[in-house]
């Protein structure tokens, strides 16, 4: 395990004269726009962004904390908790796929015994599904801390972790000054950006806010299945919601 | 083979991020040029007069856009778009990174062009390594006096900041990326008004693409005529084109406009060995499929326009017969789920939906109904949203759906099983 050591005023003493600096590149009075390149300073330092950084950032950009703390949760670069030594994002988009990157991403959660968004229990490694990476020419790639890896294969990536369970690996680890958890994104950054939608993984079991309105839907549709060459129309969508609102006693009965 | 070197001249030869040896071939003699023979209208004028448009997505002509910006004495910005995301596209990291001092003066031209003193870029958080090529490839221009107050002895003065962003697509579109360069969540403004009109910190703002800025030291050393005289009249001039999918030999490969896609195929090594080409996507994930029958079509704006898709960032995919169309969905969909900034309701909500049930109809829960459904909902988050992000669930869905049908009925009710390979042609039209 990693000697993890954290005293804020130490990081503090790093990241001002470059927050100093980067706020001197935005037209006069324009100190927020520095907010982004100010969170990923304390990145570089700390690891991740903590609540003291966004309070510090927040002060010397002259702005309220929640302003600092709602734009940073907007961005997935931000790690809003701790992470591991070294942060793995294949990418899992298009032209990636094509070419094998589900076979790779399987093999990473095989190796890694996590999955998406996951960082292993000594805290090594944590591993997140990409999005498109901007290198489909080198299909299937991956980032680690940001360094680009392309072409790869089973082999290649069993080599990389192997190089980094060694620290023999080329890229740095990441500064960990405190233990990461099993999971470094908080909730309202998960993707399930609708709170209806929250933890919902099936829509046959829509869930949320007590709504039964797709299960009413999908019963309906398996009754009665629509032939393919009906597309469907206004006059059916209504008739879903229709149906739902002659009988709202039958609804959520289950299935 | 009509593969040109123009903005990749040089790439894979030499180090270009030297700016000795970008000099040595030419480099930064145009933006002397400018600054010391040519009036900022001037440069404006052979950029119209070449019929040059953005290489960053939606092909609007880049001397027209900058012509909205109103005299009003305001302080003017120029922000070069390097936030490239675009799924399959990976022209702009290629240039940032190979070719950064051609990006630079790009923008200081655009600058110039448009009466502005202060330019912008934002690049993309991911491109780690390219900000800070960029940021070394600034210092060496500020040094050899390229950059800054009173240039070239004139009263020229120009300013660059080089802005990175943290992860989010959607920083792509305009009014986003200007949020985030203000410190603000990337979520789009409403429009009107327009950057051009109210931009970066409320003042007059022009935001191009990196490709676009990168021709403009060529469109000056040439004239405009060099453009306008190459590919159809309506699309002038060459374009990267990042080709990616089931082909030998991916990569960006610089083309005329109105280059046969099927010349785009062959300049990429073709299809892999006994494998034959089913479907194209002409313009990054957000465009609709072409087929086979369509690659005899010459590749520029309008007539990816006339058939139903658009050229877009110049981001072309090829499938081949073994493509599992329903992954190749669900890696879409999920992206644009994912990305959608959640502003607005049917783009928050229908993203989330189509990606889970698509997902289901992968795992083996599909029912017959879905499909209808993944078309009924892809389209009715269409054209009501302040952006396009949720437009562009629509066009790929849809026609994938609508042309290997038999491939998303092969999920139904059977588990993961494999559904029939073979392309197939169905009767139904959308």
């Amino acid at each position: 395990m990693p000697e993890q050591t954290r005293d804020f005023e130490d990081i503090v003493l790093k990241v001002e004269p470059e927050a100093r600096r980067l706020i001197a590149q935005y037209p006069a009075g324009n100190a927020r726009s520095a907010l982004l390149p100010i969170l990923h300073a304390f990145q570089n330092v700390e690891g991740w962004v903590s609540p003291e950084a966004m309070e510090r950032t927040a002060s010397w950009i002259g702005e309220p904390v929640s302003v600092v703390e709602s734009t940073a949760t907007f961005y997935t670069l931000f790690h809003r908790r701790p992470v591991g030594r070294y942060m793995l994002q294949p990418c899992r988009n298009l032209s990636c796929i094509l070419n094998g990157a589900g076979a790779i991403m399987e093999h990473f959660r095989e190796q890694l015994g996590v999955g998406h968004n996951e960082t292993t229990a000594d805290g090594l490694f944590s591993y997140e599904e990409a999005e498109c990476l901007a290198a489909c020419d080198r299909a299937p790639c991956m980032q680690v801390n940001l360094q680009f890896y392309y072409d790869l294969t089973k082999e290649k990536v069993d080599s990389m972790l192997a190089a980094m369970r060694d620290g023999t690996f080329e890229v740095a680890p990441l500064p960990q000054t405190a233990a990461p958890g099993r999971n470094w994104v908080v909730a309202q950054e998960s993707g399930r950006k609708s709170p209806g939608a929250q933890q919902v993984v099936d829509p046959n079991d829509p869930g949320g806010l007590g709504d039964k309105s797709g299960v009413a839907m999908i019963e309906r549709l398996t009754k009665q299945p629509y032939p393919i060459d009906v597309r469907p129309t206004q006059e059916r969508l209504v008739a879903d919601g229709a149906a739902r609102l002659e009988s709202p006693t039958s609804n959520g009965s289950g299935h | 083979m009509p593969v040109v070197k123009v903005l990749t001249d040089g790439i894979g030869e030499f180090d270009l991020r030297d700016i000795a040896v970008y000099r040595g071939r030419g480099g930064y003699e145009q933006w002397k040029r400018a600054v010391t023979e040519m009036a900022p209208a001037d440069v404006a004028d052979i950029t119209t007069k070449s019929g040059l448009r953005g290489r960053g997505g939606a092909g609007f002509p880049t001397g027209r856009k900058w012509s909205f910006l109103p005299n009003n004495g305001r302080p003017r910005y120029m922000v070069c778009n390097c936030d490239e995301a675009e799924p399959g596209t990976f022209k702009d990291h290629m240039l940032l990174e190979e070719t950064p001092h051609q990006v630079l003066e790009g923008m200081l031209l655009g600058t110039y062009a448009i009466g502005s003193k202060h330019a912008f870029i934002y690049i993309r958080g991911e491109f780690e390594q390219g900000y800070e090529i960029f940021c070394e490839a600034l210092a060496q221009a500020r040094a050899a006096g390229f950059v800054g107050d009173k240039l070239f002895g004139t009263e020229t003065s120009i300013e660059v900041t080089v802005h990175r962003g943290a992860g989010a697509y959607i920083c792509g579109e305009e009014t986003a990326l200007l949020n985030s360069l203000e410190g603000r969540r990337g979520e789009p403004r409403l429009k009107p008004p327009f950057p051009a009109v109210k931009g970066l910190y409320g003042e007059p703002t022009v935001v191009n693409n990196v490709e676009t800025l990168a021709t403009l030291p060529h469109l000056l050393k040439n004239g405009p005529e060099w453009c306008a005289r190459v590919g159809p009249e309506k699309s002038p001039g060459y374009k990267i084109v990042s080709v990616s999918g089931h082909v030998k030999k991916p990569g960006n490969y610089e083309v005329p406009l109105g280059t046969p896609l099927r010349e785009l195929l062959e300049i990429a090594g073709g299809p892999r060995d006994g494998r034959k080409i089913v479907a194209v996507q002409p313009g990054g994930g957000s465009s609709a499929c072409l087929f086979e029958e369509h690659l005899d079509l010459p590749y520029d704006f309008d007539t990816m326009a006339q058939n139903g898709t658009m050229l877009g960032s110049g981001a072309v995919v090829f499938f081949d017969d073994t493509t599992n169309f329903v992954e190749a969905a669900l890696a879409l969909v999920r992206f644009y789920a994912h990305e959608s900034c959640g502003q607005c309701t049917p783009c928050r909500e229908g993203g989330h939906w189509l990606e889970v049930t698509l997902e289901r109809l992968l795992h083996g829960g599909g029912l017959a109904s879905d499909i209808d459904m993944l078309v009924a909902v892809s389209h009715q988050l269409t054209g009501i949203n302040l952006c396009p992000l949720g437009d562009s669930i629509e066009p790929f869905l849809a026609s994938v759906i609508n042309r290997f049908e038999a491939q998303f009925r092969g999920y139904v009710k059977i588990g993961a099983a494999r559904p029939p390979m073979a392309p197939q042609k169905t009767a139904v039209t959308l």
